[in-house]
């Protein structure tokens, strides 16, 4: 186990600087999932991790020691990669054997460990095959299998659930979820998928164009998201955004007055789709489209200010499209932010209007 | 389908029902028809590149007075054309693949009985009387009473021998130096590699036959002339280009991961390039290996050039002078050389088919 610093890391690939500056602690233990879309830096970031990309400044400790040039294979890290890269000339038994080649373990003592951490992930059955031979969810259980058999102080899981289908996805999440309560390795996840983070990890650092847009639980980063893009990327379906110019205490978009607290000029408010509800006040809008999710139904609105979602509990629709509804919600679950920076006016709200 | 009440109907009333059974029953005679005239070309442009190997064989097994005898030659083929012919017709005419496999194991019988009858009194070992005979040149002249003038040939083995050792040696040095090279080539950027890729094709098109003055001189110079440590390098340096751009495509088939996978995992690079991404190229090792050791087994031109001592022959130039000297007197002795030195590279090619044909296509299959 270990406790991780990034400390002003920079990651230079030639002239593109893919990360500029770095700063970030995961505490030993620790379950955190880096977030953002492709090309934020984050899987550079877990290969800096690994040892297979050498940080081009600043500093990368382990348990307060700088591994910045450590070798790869000196770290004692566990990876499981996106395509799982299973030796596929190798038995399962074999890859899981293969990281204690090196460490020079007793053939007997290999073995039971491998036996051991099969059990774990639930593999026993199939030692002797081959990883062609393995469906997708079976090759993600031995490429973790291979990543725990070392005892590693750190976990690292590039999209490790991309690549399996939408059922086997819902319980391997779970299962790496429990694997980390039983073995409280420090993990790191890296994924593009809001759901996966949110739903594995302790933590969320949400990432964008190589800086760190943001970090906390799940919870703050719904609740609270620091800024524009964070609110958009996280939550599905996606938040509302509506700019508009405040003067006075109140927003006008298009019309509609929202009287707003604590916040003046230029201002994009957020509106969680499932936070919204319809009622007698509000604002007005016609129903253009209506999405069954089972347990819930997504209204698309069409208003004034464009489509707008709303979320609403239950599996048969209340309202039909084309029916003229109005729009309501409770201002402590309004966000608003600075349309320039982008940024969160922390203790602002809007009322819905009328 | 019987309740049809769709109102765009009235477009398609004047359309008659299409007759499926005529029309399976033509696209069957068509296909037939097809495979036969694909068959019968095919035959006709393979019996001439066939045939001089059939005679081959057929002369080496079977000539016993030494002049261009063809009584057997013409028997033989009287039972090989017409079991070929047979064997396509029986591909034609058959309803079934049981019909195909009986005809085509009662041509095969019949073919092996006429050959028996035919031609099989005729066979006999004699002309392979190299293999123990070393000084064979004189006994085969002295059964037309002129001894005098032949050449001492040295023992077969000898240059079966130095052929093997070049073909050899040339394999394991073409195979070693190529996967490092492309192995470099595939994984790490350095400046100059394009044009090194585009020069490696370059320098494969290029006719070698006009540097051989050239390399005579060179090897003269560095004292490796007569040598078969120099025709080795020459040969090695000729096909490596090829063989270093065949390896690259199969490196750039082995995913990153896996590698990355084996650096994470505790191996330093030698050992991940050992254990883990050498496995996964084994079909293109093992095609570039066959493809290299056939190319030194049938080198002539350089053999002949730079080999000049008669302990130095290897079977191209053994079978060069047997038909020099021996030629007029035994033909039957110079086809079983022939035949002699043809036997492992068809063996070669034959176990090592599979790999060969990958060579093409040049990837890991997973």
């Amino acid at each position: 186990m270990a406790k991780i610093e990034f400390r002003n890391v920079v990651k230079r690939f030639g002239a593109v600087e893919v990360i500029p500056d770095m700063n970030l602690v995961i505490e030993d233990g620790e379950f955190v999932a880096l977030l953002g879309p492709s090309g934020c830096g984050k899987s550079t970031s877990l290969f800096m991790l690994a040892g297979i990309y050498l940080p081009s400044g600043g500093e990368l400790l382990f348990d307060g020691h700088v591994v910045n040039e450590v070798e790869a294979r000196d770290r004692n890290v566990g990876i499981v990669f996106q395509s799982y890269a299973l030796y596929p000339h190798m038995s399962v038994r074999d890859n899981i054997l293969f990281p204690l080649r090196f460490k020079k373990t007793p053939r007997d003592e290999a073995l039971t460990k491998v036996k051991a951490v099969a059990d774990l992930v639930r593999v026993a059955e199939l030692l002797d095959r081959r990883p062609g031979e393995l469906s997708g969810g079976q090759q993600q259980r031995v490429a973790l299998a291979r990543a725990l058999v070392k005892e590693p102080q750190l976990l690292l899981l590039d999209e490790p659930l991309s690549n399996l289908d939408a059922s086997l996805r819902l319980s391997m999440r779970t299962e790496i979820k429990s694997l980390h309560e039983q073995l409280g390795v420090t993990t790191v996840l890296v994924t593009h998928d809001q759901i996966e983070a949110t739903t594995m990890a302790d933590r969320i650092i949400c990432m964008r164009a190589g800086r760190i847009e943001q970090v906390g639980t799940p919870d703050d980063l719904y609740l609270r998201p620091s800024s524009l893009f964070v609110a958009s990327f996280i939550g599905s379906p996606p938040i509302n955004l509506i700019a508009g110019e405040a003067e006075g205490g109140t927003v006008t978009v298009n019309g509609v007055r929202f009287p707003v607290d604590g916040a003046s000029g230029s201002l994009t408010m957020g509106l969680r789709p499932e936070l919204l509800r319809f009622g007698d006040t509000g604002f007005a809008g016609r129903i253009a489209q209506i999405e069954p999710m089972g347990r819930e139904i997504l209204y698309v609105v069409e208003t004034g200010m464009g489509a707008v979602r709303v979320l609403e509990q239950g599996s048969s629709a209340g309202h039909s499209p084309g029916e003229e509804v109005k729009v309501s919600f409770l201002p402590e679950n309004s966000l608003v932010f600075e349309t320039e920076r982008q940024k969160l006016i922390a203790g602002a709200h809007v009322r819905a209007p009328g | 389908m019987a309740a049809q009440t769709i109102p765009l109907a009235s477009t398609t009333t004047a359309e008659p029902a299409a007759d499926w059974d005529a029309l399976a029953a033509q696209a069957r005679a068509v296909r037939r028809t097809k495979a036969v005239v694909l068959y019968a070309f095919l035959i006709a442009v393979s019996l001439p590149i066939i045939l001089p190997y059939f005679w081959l064989v057929t002369i080496a097994f079977s000539a016993k007075t030494g002049v261009a005898e063809t009584a057997v030659l013409w028997r033989s083929m009287a039972v090989v054309v017409p079991a070929v012919v047979a064997f396509w017709l029986t591909a034609a005419l058959a309803q079934g693949r049981r019909q195909l496999w009986i005809g085509i194991a009662a041509v095969a019988a019949f073919a092996v009985f006429a050959f028996a009858l035919l031609v099989g009194p005729d066979l006999h070992l004699g002309n392979f009387i190299f293999l123990w005979e070393p000084d064979f040149a004189s006994v085969v002249r002295s059964r037309i009473g002129e001894v005098k003038g032949a050449v001492q040939f040295p023992n077969v083995w000898h240059a079966f021998g130095n052929s093997i050792l070049i073909a050899g040696a040339q394999t394991a040095i073409v195979v070693t130096v190529a996967s490092l090279a492309a192995y470099y080539l595939s994984r790490f950027q350095f400046p100059g590699r394009s044009s090194m890729l585009r020069s490696l094709l370059v320098l494969h098109a290029f006719p070698v036959l006009t540097l051989i003055v050239p390399m005579f001189l060179m090897l003269y110079w560095i004292g490796l002339l007569d040598t078969l440590s120099g025709v080795i390098l020459v040969l090695v340096a000729f096909e490596l280009p090829f063989a270093i751009f065949i390896m690259k495509g199969f490196f750039d088939a082995v995913p990153w991961d896996i590698e990355m996978s084996a650096l994470t995992d505790g191996a330093s690079r030698r050992q991940a390039f050992v254990s883990v991404v050498l496995p996964q190229v084994r079909n293109g090792i093992l095609a570039i290996a066959v493809f290299t050791f056939i190319r030194g087994w049938e080198e002539y031109i350089f053999v002949f050039t730079f080999l000049i001592r008669n302990s130095n022959w290897t079977m191209s130039l053994y079978m060069y002078w047997v038909r020099d000297d021996v030629m007029g007197v035994d033909y039957g002795v110079v086809s079983a050389v022939g035949v002699f030195y043809l036997v492992p590279s068809l063996i070669l090619y034959m176990a090592a088919q599979r790999y060969l044909m990958q060579m093409s296509i040049g990837g890991v299959k997973g």
